[in-house]
């Protein structure tokens, strides 16, 4: 009984280390009365993806007993339907690239034939290969892996009900992650025979005709892999429209760093009824800087890929030789007295919804458990990555900010030392996180784009330093790509606030630059910087 | 005869007209006048110009001993950093065909590399990038020379024409920016008569087939990577280690990998003589220092790349008192450039104990000519100078090598964080990974400021370049660790590190 006492206990204080520690000697303590078996935990960790695992093997580290429940694969999106699979796919098509270029760096060859299958199933290994390696992980930090969906059940105590068995834990995340929002067959008739980007790596071979809808990172992502490949591919994207609170439908992707500008929402569970106003873009990646925008928009067209502005699908439906017919609707909202116009995108293999991605909270029963969502389903944490309830904590893309694997890691592992290692005050800095979409050629961003900043600090405090070349790599390739670059800087000082670029290599690039940025560097520290030759980053510590 | 005579006459005159007129005046013809039109001396030149400077820049190419020349831009536009960087892009390009056939990418036949291809691309982009250089001279409006420059004294510069016509030009400053040349080992038979060097390599119009590269420097294992890359049998041949100067243990992880790809080495190996065997191949006779023996081989090229000199020769230095390091042969100078004279400044890779790289060159030059038109005090900081190796697997490093940082600091007060990571493009293709190493070199205890910093991997040279900006900021352990990391690529692990080589712990990363 004396340990219950202590569990109560803290419970009660939100951090209570030492007795966290002393606790977690006991080992897989398990409280058994004959009909309602409690298995208990010092941390419980629902969701076996980067932040889960990531908050659970650190927490171990630090002492604590720690569990996950996952119902699907370890390793979450990233591992099995996001940043991995999707990598291994983009260097299939860097390889596309390169093997235009060869004749003209002096091989010869003959005509290269590309085999989907192949890549396939070398991708699906290899990640079967990581679900296994996490497993081992977790195996090795002794941490209990228990398959199943989980359910918050009524208690005194957060619990929580796997397959019909109780677990508990004063300490319980939530890192269930999010999925891709789908349209039904009632908002758009037939939506239901396309796929998402779940659907993209089950894809058993290459479409031959691509229909990708929406204009986010991932939209672009999937365009570049597919026409890269030799798929002949379009991206449909809407323009301006205004549309009340959709409820879980948010058909949009989200911007990848920070989420949601747009929203006008107030945050904190109130179910107020709110206007959204979502800008489409006439270009892709909106929320990207505009240098960014226009030149990915631009990079697309040239590589092939069709593009429908101010265009919504308005149907989908099977032909007798089981093709899809996408039919569109496109309508400049400038130019009001303009007629709708209709069109017909035919024989489609892939028809891939890429608008949005939803937090994953159906089934945990969350309101019953006074876990606070928000308008948009995703749950509500303060800084700490506390939710409303106390004793239970969320991370990563359930909470809806900055959808991103390293993001939701970081989380993880500042919860766990803030709960078992009492660093008080560790918690994540959502400022200056850089980001790359993998498109072709890839782009790097960190920091404010030119807009926001002259939105926080007036025109005349902001300049901005601009370069565009073509690499070296192209100097003698008959195909072309460009590189540009842009710095915001802010004040006096130039203080750099956002530095954005497209081009080969940007995505590796970008990490040293974040690092410097962080840490508060200016315009000066660019120019002191001794540029390394020849590479295509040096163009930012040259720039005039 | 008689009217060449009579020209000959008339320039003479001039000339000690001119000299005479400067001499009483005391103004001259130009502000400034840069002898050598490489990287450093044009930018040294145009930023003079555009500071409203009257300036003329000479430059003038001797041509190799094989007879091999080129146009304006110096070492790394001709015989340097630009021609390297897209050979090893090529070969690069040849790896990446063994990758795409794990990528699903099915590649009938035999691949075969046409080295005339390459090359010819490669030379016709280095000739417009001579061009652009004239151009641009001309729309800031430098005057520019194809004379080879001697100093007469510390305001009088000779020009000798290809035709052997003499021009006296004089300038208030004059500036030396006539980099350096590849050495030939002269005391080896055959070395000069058979040997080709990097002067050589970029412009050969036939493949230089079964190469033996002589020398472990940075040019040495480059160019023996680069040919490996394409296909041809190469060997290199090191006398005692390799990359002196940088961490040793990146340079073996560097010389590791090319083994793995096929580069063959021939270790502890010092080259006796090269013969010119009737069949037209050069047959090698070196000794292995460790078994003292002599071995034989025969190659069909022979690239020397045991360092190189300063080009100093031509420039009459001594005649005006330009002091020299009698060892180097480099010219002494002072941290704002000047040299022993007044009004004589020298920088770039001929100035002694100066990095031998492009970007410092450049940068020093802008600088000096900012002082000279007296638009600064600022001086050429040379400390934190990022470089790439562009090795097959490329070596990226700002700061100190763990070794001169424990020489520096002492071994107790140092912390070395590092990491083996793989690459993602490594895993779908099957390559083994393990010469893909972090290596983070701190000061130990405090804020953990870092030293050092060196990584080898894909793209060494793009991911080196921020880190080295957060390198001069004055980055610390921490701030890596606070930056978030951007997935999945191979730069994300530096803000991963946290292994310590004190810990004695398997650095090896596993999964996300």
């Amino acid at each position: 009984m004396q340990w219950v006492k202590i569990c109560r206990q803290s419970l009660s204080s939100t951090v209570n280390t030492t007795l966290t520690v002393a606790l977690s000697r006991h080992k897989f303590i398990r409280r058994s009365m004959a009909s309602d078996a409690i298995t208990r935990f010092d941390f419980l960790v629902i969701g076996g993806g980067s932040g889960g695992l990531a908050g659970a093997r650190r927490a171990a580290e630090l002492g604590a007993t720690a569990a996950v429940v996952e119902s699907h694969k370890l390793g979450g999106t990233c591992v099995n339907v996001g940043c991995v699979p999707k990598k291994v796919m983009w260097n299939a098509a860097v390889h596309a690239e390169y093997l235009h270029d060869h004749s003209d760096y002096g091989f010869d060859g003959g005509h290269v034939h590309f085999s989907w299958e192949t890549i396939k199933t070398k991708r699906d290994a290899y990640v079967s290969r990581l679900n296994h390696i996490y497993r081992n992980n977790l195996d090795k930090a002794k941490i209990e892996t228990i398959q199943g969906h989980a359910r918050f059940i009524d208690g005194p105590d957060p619990t929580v009900e796997v397959n019909g068995k109780k677990y508990t834990a004063p300490h319980i995340l939530i890192a269930t992650g999010g999925f891709p929002s789908v349209l039904s067959d009632n908002d758009v008739p037939g939506a239901s025979l396309g796929i998402t980007s779940d659907g993209f790596f089950e894809l058993e071979s290459l479409p031959k005709r691509s229909v990708i809808v929406g204009a986010g990172y991932i939209a672009v992502e999937m365009a570049g892999i597919l026409s890269t490949l030799g798929s002949k591919t379009s991206i449909i994207c809407r323009q301006t429209g205004v549309r009340t609170n959709p409820g879980r439908h948010i058909p949009f992707m989200y911007p990848t760093n920070t989420v949601f500008r747009g929203v006008a929402c107030t945050r904190g569970g109130h179910k107020k009824a709110c206007l959204i106003l979502f800008t489409f873009p006439l270009q892709v990646l909106r929320n990207f800087d505009t240098l960014i925008s226009s030149n990915c928009t631009k990079e697309l067209q040239n590589s092939g890929i069709e593009l429908w502005k101010n265009t919504q699908v308005k149907l989908v439906s099977k032909t007798s030789n089981g093709l899809l017919e996408v039919t569109l609707v496109t309508k400049d909202p400038e130019k009001k007295n303009e007629e709708e116009k209709i069109g017909t995108i035919q024989e489609v293999d892939c028809l891939l919804w890429a608008i949005g991605r939803e937090p994953n909270t159906a089934g945990l029963n969350l309101s019953q458990m006074g876990v606070d969502i928000d308008e948009r389903g995703f749950i509500v944490v303060d800084e700490f990555q506390n939710t409303t309830r106390q004793g239970v904590y969320a991370v990563g893309d359930v909470c809806g900010k900055a959808l991103l694997t390293p993001v939701a890691i970081a989380a993880g592992r500042k919860l766990a030392h803030r709960l078992f290692d009492g660093k008080e005050d560790a918690k994540v800095d959502f400022s200056n996180i850089p980001t790359v979409v993998f498109s072709h050629p890839p782009i790097g961003t960190v920091g404010l784009t030119e807009e926001e900043a002259i939105k926080n600090r007036g025109k005349e405090n902001v300049k901005s330093y601009k370069t565009s070349f073509t690499p070296m790599y192209h100097a003698i390739t008959t195909r072309k790509t460009q590189c540009i670059m842009k710095l915001v800087c802010v004040g006096k000082e130039e203080k750099v606030v956002g530095l954005h670029m497209q081009g080969i290599g940007c995505d590796e690039m970008l990490q040293g630059f974040a690092v410097a940025i962080k840490m508060g560097a200016t315009k000066a520290d660019f120019d002191k910087t001794i540029a390394i030759h020849p590479t295509s980053s040096e163009e930012f510590v040259t720039m005039r | 005869m008689a009217a060449l005579c009579r020209v000959r006459h008339r320039w003479k005159r001039t000339n000690c007209i001119k000299l005479l007129t400067r001499n009483l005046t005391g103004t001259f013809d130009y502000d400034l006048v840069v002898i050598g039109g490489g990287s450093g001396g044009l930018a040294c030149s145009k930023e003079a110009a555009q500071l409203g400077q009257k300036v003329a820049v000479l430059d003038y190419v001797e041509p190799s001993v094989k007879g091999t020349k080129w146009g304006i831009g110096g070492t790394c536009v001709n015989v340097g950093c630009i021609p390297k960087k897209l050979m090893h892009q090529a070969a690069l390009l040849g790896t990446a065909l063994k990758d795409a056939q794990k990528y699903g990418w099915q590649i009938p036949g035999p691949i075969s590399h046409n080295w005339s291809t390459m090359a010819e691309a490669v030379q016709n982009h280095v000739r417009s990038l001579n061009w652009g250089h004239r151009v641009q001279l001309q729309d800031k409006e430098v005057k520019y020379l194809n004379i080879k420059g001697s100093l007469v004294d510390e305001h009088t510069v000779k020009g000798l024409t290809r035709t052997g016509k003499e021009i006296m030009l004089t300038a208030k400053n004059i500036v030396i920016a006539t980099g350096g040349r590849p050495k030939y080992p002269t005391h080896i038979p055959g070395a000069v008569e058979h040997g080709i060097t990097s002067d050589d390599i970029f412009w050969l119009k036939e493949s230089p087939g079964k190469t033996l590269v002589v020398g472990a420097s940075y040019v040495a294992l480059e160019c023996a990577g680069f040919l490996t890359g394409i296909g041809l049998d190469t060997t290199v041949m090191v006398r005692s280690i390799p990359l002196r100067g940088f961490d040793q243990q990146m340079a073996g992880l560097v010389t590791d990998y090319m083994e793995a790809y096929g580069t063959k080495f021939s270790w502890r190996s010092v080259p006796k003589s090269v013969d010119k065997l009737a069949s037209g191949a050069l047959q090698v006779t070196w000794t292995d220092k460790q078994t003292g023996k002599d071995q034989r081989d025969t190659f069909d090229s022979v690239l020397w790349a045991v360092g190189r000199a300063p080009e100093t020769k031509t420039l009459s230095l001594e005649k005006v008192g330009v002091k020299l390091n009698e060892e180097s042969g480099k010219i002494l100078v002072a941290a704002d450039e000047s040299t022993s004279v007044p009004n004589i400044y020298a920088f770039g890779d001929i100035g002694e104990g100066r990095p031998e790289l492009t970007p410092t060159a450049i940068k020093a030059g802008k600088l000096l000519a900012r002082r000279l038109a007296g638009q600064t005090n600022e001086l050429m900081n040379y400390d934190n100078v990022a470089t790439t190796v562009f090795t097959p697997l490329e070596y990226g490093c700002v700061g100190l090598s763990e070794e001169e940082a424990e020489s520096r600091h002492g071994k107790d007060s140092i912390e070395v964080y590092h990491a083996f990571y793989k690459p993602l493009e490594f895993t779908v293709a099957e390559r083994d990974a393990s010469q893909c190493y972090i290596k983070v070199v701190c000061k130990r205890g405090g804020d953990q400021r870092i030293l050092g910093l060196h990584f080898t991997g894909p793209n060494a040279g793009e991911v080196t370049q921020g880190f080295a900006m957060g390198f001069q900021c004055g980055a610390t352990l921490t701030h890596l660790m606070e930056t978030v990391g951007i997935h999945p690529t191979c730069a994300e692990e530096l803000t991963k590190v946290n292994v310590s080589k004190r810990s004695g712990l398997d650095a090896t990363v596993t999964g996300c």
